[in-house]
């Protein structure tokens, strides 16, 4: 057969609208995987640069000392941008009535690099986000040292030696989270000002940033160069440690994503199966008059390799442009709604999906057209004749690893590709063994009931072995979708409960016990809750059983134990939020000398379960014993502690307290009343923290549920294209029941059970994979709690049967509408 | 032409083996019309598929053309079949996609014909469809869809032509017109002609006649 005819017939095959079909799957499996993927690296991207928001830079250097001028020519010689801030605590004075202390930040031309700074010209007015900063001679101020210093616009205050003048209300800084200098509120000044204070002396508490931005590869060469220069006091904050729970959001939303990228990949697969079967079967007659009129086996695979091959190119580009448009559309289309800013997709997703098109066409297509040689030309004497073993063992096992690889590759996670692996597993393990079981059983139950019931249980164990592969796609198809809402869910449950609406977002340090009912008086007064009051020494732990520590200047590199100073406190119970990992809490009446040590503590002091440690508080020395080991839950906004004493071993050591409470917006002024009534506390407010932090929360968790959106979609066709992989079978079925007479009622009924039978026991599969690929999920990728999700066991079976069964009829509905002759000529 | 020797055909089933050819001999000279005559089941058929090369038997031995076809394997016998056998078949088995002048045009195809596109509108000039070229099977009748599949069948000129029931789907007017095209066609090729059918009046016009039963075969 030359190639010409091999086009030839390649023309008029395309022309019988069967090579459409498969097309169709094939663009489908593409474009899917493209649009999930581009959108996906768009919004990783836009995540990636969300998360610089936080740092103001792509990178900062932090010294507490001056950068050094050669440094800051050779990250710009290396294209990257700089700008410099300085930050420390310091006096803001008014008049001798009216001075506070401040967190002062200087900053120069530039900042921020990364995100917006926010201001307003009245402390709460108009916020506006341009890119400029207090000019020379002028500072912003925090809102809330408007009120504290009794200053408003225009107004002048001293800031060590130099006379600045008030111009705007600082209202939000994108780097208020790793930029922190001491516990009063903000004043914003220019970096060309600091001279004119004179407060920055030899051994002030200083910290100077340098901002850097530029592409990845120039602040990671940067990185690279300056690392081994940094001394002591000096280091590199990068987007990956800038904020730990925004890097745990990014990472697991970026899990997520991958996942959802690689479930696209395995509906995609599935969808060319499905369509490639039904091409395969409808072709075997085809081929039997081929081969009846003289063509070879080779010549037909030839035939069908080469059909496949421009297929595949064609299904490839078509693809490839359809999914770009897709999460073009969709970018366009939610257009405001969408999170982030999108940034480039590059051209990974493109090689994605032709990765995943040759994929396909080679594991998952190929095998049921080169089976197609095999078909036996008797067939045109003999209706009987198929071709025998038409999908070998060694197919699947073929198709199976390929997607694992293409899985791997794409979410360049194993443990996301075993999770997903061995959710399938259970499916298609259970799929096969129990569902030819289950579907005979269902028989011998319809042997007792009505007539529809026993036509349309009979169908379905004629077709035994069709309909366990096809119940096997469908519950693959529902698991995806199952396992991908459980995902988001369980996700966003976490965040939300991590950072929960009614959270405390101001702490209160320094207060003297006798001082504790002037704020339980006050807070009550002003309608304000609170957490538990909790007392605080200052102590050092001084040795390890009786072996002393070093002191951490004479300690040089990191894991080497050493003394450390840390804030004590007294509990009757566990603190709320901590897990006892090791050893026993005491009772409330104990009066023995213990203490209780978080994790990362006991490690960086050495101690252990049953260690003696001696400490120091103030003057006084003593003696404890590790009576357990906790761990501590820091991203909670309670007070943690490293070290807890029981009661009357703490409490008879002078100390403080501390607690923490909530704030609304409009609740601010409080704090300027609570520093008059008790005016030795410190606030630390973590208002614009948590605000920031929930802001990303929310966008991430809505860029899941766009994703999830998608491969719903994706989803759902290929739930289609398993309906319609048994279409010829049971149209003809049931335009031979109608041409000897049964009724509409019947056929319909009869078409309604077996799709809703198939679909519920589809669900109740995808219900076992989805658990058990949650399960791995959860626990092995997402580091989160796992618990069985009771629901999916009934919500699994009925959108099965519902969504499976709705699809079924719907495209079977020609069987009541046109007359059995036609449909028995068609098919 | 065509000689069996002692052929065999036997099926595996669930209640053992059947022997549905139970050696067979036969011989039919070049250029001779033969009809194989039986009841249902009586192993027609598949004595037609071992003739034509597309099965295998379980013994025994066939020649065509003075080739054996136990020599042969299933490529070789497919070859063959494209240089000097054609078919007409019970239910046409057209292919639905391609037109009456693409279906003609196929096997031609297939031997690597150049001008394939005429000879199949020669053909299907004379039997009468020179105004259906570009007609899809499922708009023709059953008599035209017959006649495309005579077309397709001489078309090629083989030295032998099986048919299988070429009447059976089509009514007696419209069948004996087919059967007429038939003859006429065989007799101005000098192909061998191999049928089988239920139809006596059919088996009355070919040169010799052998009955099938359970297996076995006579000539009458």
């Amino acid at each position: 057969m030359t190639s010409g005819l091999s086009w030839k017939l390649l023309s008029r095959e395309w022309r019988s609208g069967e090579l459409g079909i498969l097309l169709l799957a094939l663009v489908m499996a593409v474009s899917v995987v493209v649009g999930v993927s581009s959108f996906v690296s768009r919004l990783q991207s836009a995540l990636l640069s969300e998360s610089a928001r936080f740092l103001a830079a792509d990178m900062v250097l932090v010294s507490r000392t001056p950068v050094s001028d050669e440094w800051v020519q050779e990250a710009e010689s290396q294209g990257l941008v700089t700008s410099l801030g300085v930050g420390f605590p310091s006096m803001a004075v008014a008049d001798i009535d009216h001075m506070a202390l401040v967190s002062i930040k200087a900053v120069s031309t530039g900042y921020p690099l990364r995100g917006d700074l926010r201001w307003s010209r009245e402390p709460y007015g108009d916020v506006i986000a341009e890119g400029s900063i207090p000019a020379v001679g002028e500072v912003w101020l925090a809102p809330r040292l408007f009120a504290l210093l009794d200053v408003s616009l225009g107004d002048q205050i001293l800031v060590g030696e130099a006379e600045l003048r008030v111009t705007g209300a600082v209202r939000g800084e994108p780097d208020a989270t790793t930029a922190v200098f001491g516990f009063g509120p903000r004043l914003l000044m220019n970096v060309g000002d600091i001279p004119a204070t004179g407060v920055i002396q030899p051994g002030s508490r200083v910290e100077y940033r340098l901002l850097l931005g530029g592409d990845r590869s120039a602040v990671s060469s940067f990185t690279e160069w300056v690392e081994p220069l940094l001394g002591q006091g000096q280091r590199v904050d990068s987007i990956d440690g800038s904020q730990p729970r925004i890097n745990d959001t990014l990472d697991r939303a970026q899990g997520f994503l991958l996942l959802a990228g690689s479930l696209a990949v395995v509906l995609a697969a599935a969808a060319i199966t499905l369509a490639s079967r039904r091409f395969g079967e409808r072709h075997t007659q085809y081929v039997a008059i081929l081969k009846s009129l003289g063509a070879r086996s080779w010549e037909i695979s030839r035939l069908y390799g080469f059909s496949l091959a421009v297929l595949g190119a064609i299904g490839t580009v078509v693809g490839c442009a359809v999914g770009w448009a897709i999460q073009a559309g969709f970018i366009q289309l939610l257009g405001d709604l969408l999170p982030v800013e999108p940034g480039p997709a590059g051209w990974k997703p493109v090689l994605i999906g032709m990765v995943t098109a040759a994929v396909c066409m080679v594991f998952f297509a190929w095998p049921p057209l080169r089976r197609l040689g095999l078909a036996s030309p008797l067939s045109v004497l003999r209706a009987d004749v198929g071709i025998a073993d038409s999908q070998r063992p060694q197919d699947y096992l073929l198709g199976g690893l390929s997607i694992v690889a293409l899985m791997w590759w794409y979410s360049g996670s194993a443990a996301v590709t075993l999770a997903v692996i061995a959710g399938l597993s259970v499916v298609m393990g259970l799929g096969f063994f129990a569902a030819r079981g289950l579907l005979s059983g269902g028989r011998r139950v319809g042997g007792f009931a009505g007539s529809i019931w026993r036509v349309a249980l009979a169908g379905l164990q004629r077709r035994g072995r069709a309909n366990a592969l096809q119940m096997v796609i469908f519950a693959m198809a529902i698991m995806l979708m199952l396992l991908l809402s459980v995902v988001r869910s369980s996700l966003i449950g976490q965040w939300q409960a991590q950072l929960p609406i009614d959270a405390p977002n101001h702490f209160l340090l320094n207060l003297a016990p006798e001082e504790k009912p002037v704020l339980e008086g006050f807070f009550r007064e002003q309608g304000v809750a609170t957490e538990a009051l909790y007392p605080m020494t200052r102590g050092r732990i001084l040795s390890v059983n009786a072996e002393v520590l070093p002191e951490w200047r004479e300690v040089e590199g990191e894991g080497v134990p050493r003394q450390r100073e840390a804030n004590f406190t007294w509990s009757d119970d566990l603190p709320e939020g901590n897990v006892l990992l090791d050893g026993e809490w005491w009772d409330a009446d104990d009066s023995r000398a213990w203490i209780s040590l978080e994790e990362g503590f006991a490690q960086d002091i050495g101690a252990g379960l049953g260690d003696r440690l001696s400490l120091r508080i103030g003057a006084a020395e003593l003696e404890a014993q590790v009576r357990s080991i906790r761990k501590v839950d820091w991203q909670s906004m309670r007070p943690n502690f490293f070290v807890v004493f029981p009661r009357q071993v703490l409490e008879q050591y002078p100390g403080m307290y501390m607690t923490s409470f909530r704030l609304l917006p409009d609740q601010k002024p409080v704090l300027n009343q609570l520093v008059s009534v008790l005016p030795t506390v410190t606030v630390i407010e973590l208002d614009i923290v948590i605000r920031e932090m929930r802001t990303v929360i929310d966008q991430v968790a809505r860029a899941l549920e766009l994703v999830l959106g998608v491969i719903l979609v994706a989803g759902a066709l290929v739930l289609i294209s398993g309906v319609r992989s048994s279409l010829d079978a049971r149209l003809k079925e049931s335009a031979l029941m109608r041409a000897l007479g049964a009724r509409s009622r019947l056929v319909l009924g009869t078409l309604w059970i077996e799709f809703l039978v198939l679909g519920a026991m589809a669900g109740g599969l995808a219900a076992a994979g989805t658990e058990v690929a949650a399960w791995a999920l959860q626990t092995r990728v997402f580091e989160m709690n796992w618990t069985p999700t009771l629901a999916l066991w009934w919500i699994g079976p009925v959108t099965g049967a519902l969504i499976v069964g709705t699809l079924g009829v719907w495209s079977c509905r020609r069987v009541v509408n046109t007359p059995p002759v036609t449909l028995l000529r068609e098919v | 032409m065509i000689k069996v020797s002692q052929l065999l055909k036997t099926v595996s089933t669930a209640d053992g083996d059947l022997n549905i050819l139970r050696g067979i001999d036969l011989e039919i000279e070049p250029g001779a019309s033969a009809a194989i005559v039986g009841a249902s089941g009586s192993g027609k058929s598949t004595l037609l598929g071992l003739l034509a090369g597309m099965d295998v038997p379980s013994g025994g031995e066939i020649w065509l053309d003075g080739e054996s076809l136990n020599e042969l394997d299933e490529d070789q016998r497919a070859r063959l079949r494209a240089e000097k056998v054609g078919f007409v078949f019970q239910s046409f088995q057209l292919l639905p996609a391609l037109t009456a002048r693409e279906n003609v045009m196929l096997p031609l195809e297939l031997a690597g014909v150049s001008d394939a596109e005429q000879i199949a509108e020669q053909f299907l000039v004379e039997v009468g469809l020179g105004e259906r070229l570009s007609h899809y099977p499922t708009t023709l009748s059953g008599g035209e869809q017959q006649r495309v599949a005579i077309a397709r069948a001489f078309a090629r000129q083989p030295r032998i032509l099986f048919a299988d029931e070429p009447t059976g789907n089509l009514d007696t007017r419209t069948g004996e017109r087919v059967i007429e095209l038939l003859f006429e066609l065989n007799g101005r090729a000098s192909t061998t002609l191999v049928l089988v059918t239920h139809d006596e009046r059919l088996a009355a016009r070919c040169d010799r006649c052998f009955a099938m039963t359970a297996g076995e075969i006579v000539e009458r």
